[in-house]
């Protein structure tokens, strides 16, 4: 298989005195999705546009597939796919016949072009709409014609800038699908950047969260949530006094405890290994709970330990000005 | 969603790392031009018309200006004033490569087409030449509705092929002129504006009558005016004959005039493509 790494190396972005990358670096594994977050202005988007060869760096070395951004930007081009965040695509035109030029235009003759454009029509559910000017599509369909055309030439780096805001649930989970299989099945490299932590959560192997131009925390989601504290069981009961009952017989079996109301939360490390000593505990006690839920800590959690914020105040952001 | 099942080796027609040759790509985005450019009929029927327009009403209250103008005795006013629609026709129509530019550039089509391999020479020539064959077709259309009010040109068939040529050798280069416009500003009402340059340029000129009879100032803005020789040029395939010093005077001209604008068009591009 050919080289489907990422790697960048201190990179950094200068406009003028603002430094929008900020001595950046991390590396993508050959066939691995990783997911690139951050608040708005965070240098999440200014990144990918020096990875696609929009933008120079001011600083430092990146390399896609093996090949240098800056001196081998059409080697790079050749083998990345791209679905930026802002959707270009020419409302006049309809999908079938923008998909056949960026097909010829990536070295398909025209008849193949054609029958790889409805390929993907058909791979993005818009096989039904070939006839229909893409200006009269809704953002979603917008969506997936985008990613349709980022994988006209099978590339083999996917760069995904924030692909699913705008969607509905349904065509998100499609996204997500399509985005494992993709990367499941032909081993494409997927560089995301989503402004929806359980997206990163859902299909990205390893994160990096960037901000202010700098990258603050990097690895596993589960490794960077469990790096942060403890999960918790929650168990409710029919009434308070069963609650603080059940508050007192479980405390020396957890780090911590606290009762709310009918709600015990317990909160210890390894806690669903924990589970089976709880309930043996209560019903040994003759105590019993309404129900019992695992609670394991977000990568919100996360984002606001190492940024000091939490991420919805972007995605709530985005949504007013949408 | 469905699945693919092709491998990249697999798909058909693929060949890695073998792109669109260059005709190919100019090709490409030709036809999308013309595509995009004859989906937006607006865009297009008016400036046909105002030609069209020009002829008639020119022709209808100067038709007999021929009778007393010196130099055009015994000749056909309406083979005088035609070049001027066909000039008109062929900078307004030259406006939709500029035109079709922005529109990509508006709508981030034109950052997409910088994510793939095409040559940026195919981006800067690929609309121009859609320009090049509506403003072909629009002058194509006034020397027709020329020759239904009566055009007997002296050179024939020939001669008005010659007038075309000249007609699209005038709009290539001023669609230059809008392109370059139109990657520097990004701006559809700049374009435009742009675009309206040209009012001056047919009117600063021999637009009524023989540049010799002009006089004052008017007289030397059109001996600077190119339009004065690419008009004289078309007049006098029109009117006189295959005169070798108008026709080589209007070819320089036309090539002085696109020179100019694909500097201007390529350093354009250059600054609209240049990663920053």
């Amino acid at each position: 298989m050919s080289n489907r790494d990422i790697v960048v190396e201190n990179l950094v972005k200068r406009y003028g005195d603002f430094a929008a990358v900020n001595d950046v670096s991390f590396q993508v594994k050959s066939g691995e999705i990783f997911g690139f977050l951050g608040p708005n202005g965070a240098g999440k988007s200014t990144t990918v546009q020096i990875l696609t060869t929009l933008r120079l760096p001011t600083g430092g070395h990146a390399t896609v597939g093996g090949y240098d951004v800056v001196s081998q930007a059409t080697r790079v081009r050749n083998i990345a796919g791209v679905a930026l965040q802002e959707i270009g695509l020419d409302p006049l035109m309809k999908s079938l016949e923008l998909l056949t030029i960026q097909a010829q235009l990536f070295g398909f003759n025209r008849k193949d072009a054609r029958a790889r454009a409805h390929e993907l029509l058909r791979l993005v559910k818009l096989d039904d709409f070939t006839e229909r000017p893409v200006g009269k599509y809704s953002g979603g369909m917008r969506r997936r014609l985008d990613l349709a055309l980022a994988l006209v030439h099978q590339p083999d780096v996917l760069f995904l800038d924030e692909p699913t805001t705008g969607l509905d649930p349904a065509s998100r989970r499609d996204i997500w699908l399509e985005v494992r299989r993709l990367n499941r099945e032909l081993g494409i490299t997927i560089f995301l950047t989503t402004q929806y932590l359980e997206e990163a959560d859902e299909l990205a192997e390893r994160i990096a969260i960037i901000d202010r131009g700098q990258i603050v925390a990097a690895g596993a989601p589960e490794e960077l949530k469990a790096a942060i504290g403890t999960e918790s069981i929650n168990v409710t009961f029919d009434n308070t006094e069963n609650a603080a009952s059940a508050a007192q017989e479980l405390d020396n079996m957890v780090e911590r405890i606290q009762t709310d109301k009918k709600t015990v939360r317990l909160y210890l490390n390894h806690a669903a290994a924990a589970v089976p000593a709880v309930v043996n505990r209560l019903q040994g006690a003759g105590m019993n709970p309404v129900s019992l839920t695992l609670t394991q800590p977000t990568l919100d959690d996360v984002f606001l330990q190492v940024t000091g914020q939490r991420f919805e105040n972007e995605t709530d952001a985005k949504e007013k000005i949408a | 969603m469905s699945v693919l099942t092709v491998t990249k080796s697999t798909i058909p027609g693929y060949v890695s790392q073998r792109n669109a040759s260059f005709p190919n790509q100019v090709i490409m985005l030709t036809w999308r031009s013309l595509v995009t450019i004859f989906r937006t009929p607006a865009a297009v029927i008016p400036t046909l018309i105002i030609s069209a327009f020009f002829l008639f009403v020119y022709n209808a209250s100067l038709g007999n200006a021929s009778n007393f103008l010196p130099g055009l005795a015994g000749k056909s006013y309406l083979g005088f004033i035609l070049p001027v629609s066909v000039v008109s026709a062929a900078l307004s129509g030259a406006g939709v490569a500029g035109q079709s530019i922005v529109r990509d550039i508006e709508n981030g089509y034109f950052d997409k087409l910088l994510l793939t391999p095409v040559s940026r020479g195919a981006l800067l020539i690929g609309p121009i030449v859609a320009g090049a064959l509506v403003l072909g077709l629009q002058t194509g259309i006034v020397v027709i509705i020329g020759l239904f009010m009566g055009l007997d040109p002296q050179t024939g068939v020939a001669g008005l092929a010659a007038v075309m040529g000249y007609a699209l050798l005038l709009g290539t280069g001023f669609a230059g002129f809008t392109v370059a416009i139109a990657l520097r500003s990004g701006n559809a009402a700049a374009t435009q504006g742009a675009t309206f340059l040209f009012f001056p340029l047919t009117f600063l000129t021999a637009t009524f009558v023989p540049v010799d009879l002009l006089s004052g100032w008017i007289k030397t803005a059109a001996e600077y005016n190119p339009i004065t020789y690419i008009l004289e040029a078309m007049r006098s395939l029109l009117l006189s004959g295959w005169e070798g010093d108008a026709l080589l005077k209007g070819f320089i001209a036309c090539g002085i005039l696109g020179t100019f604008t694909f500097i201007f068009a390529l350093s354009s591009l250059r600054g609209r493509t240049k990663r920053k």
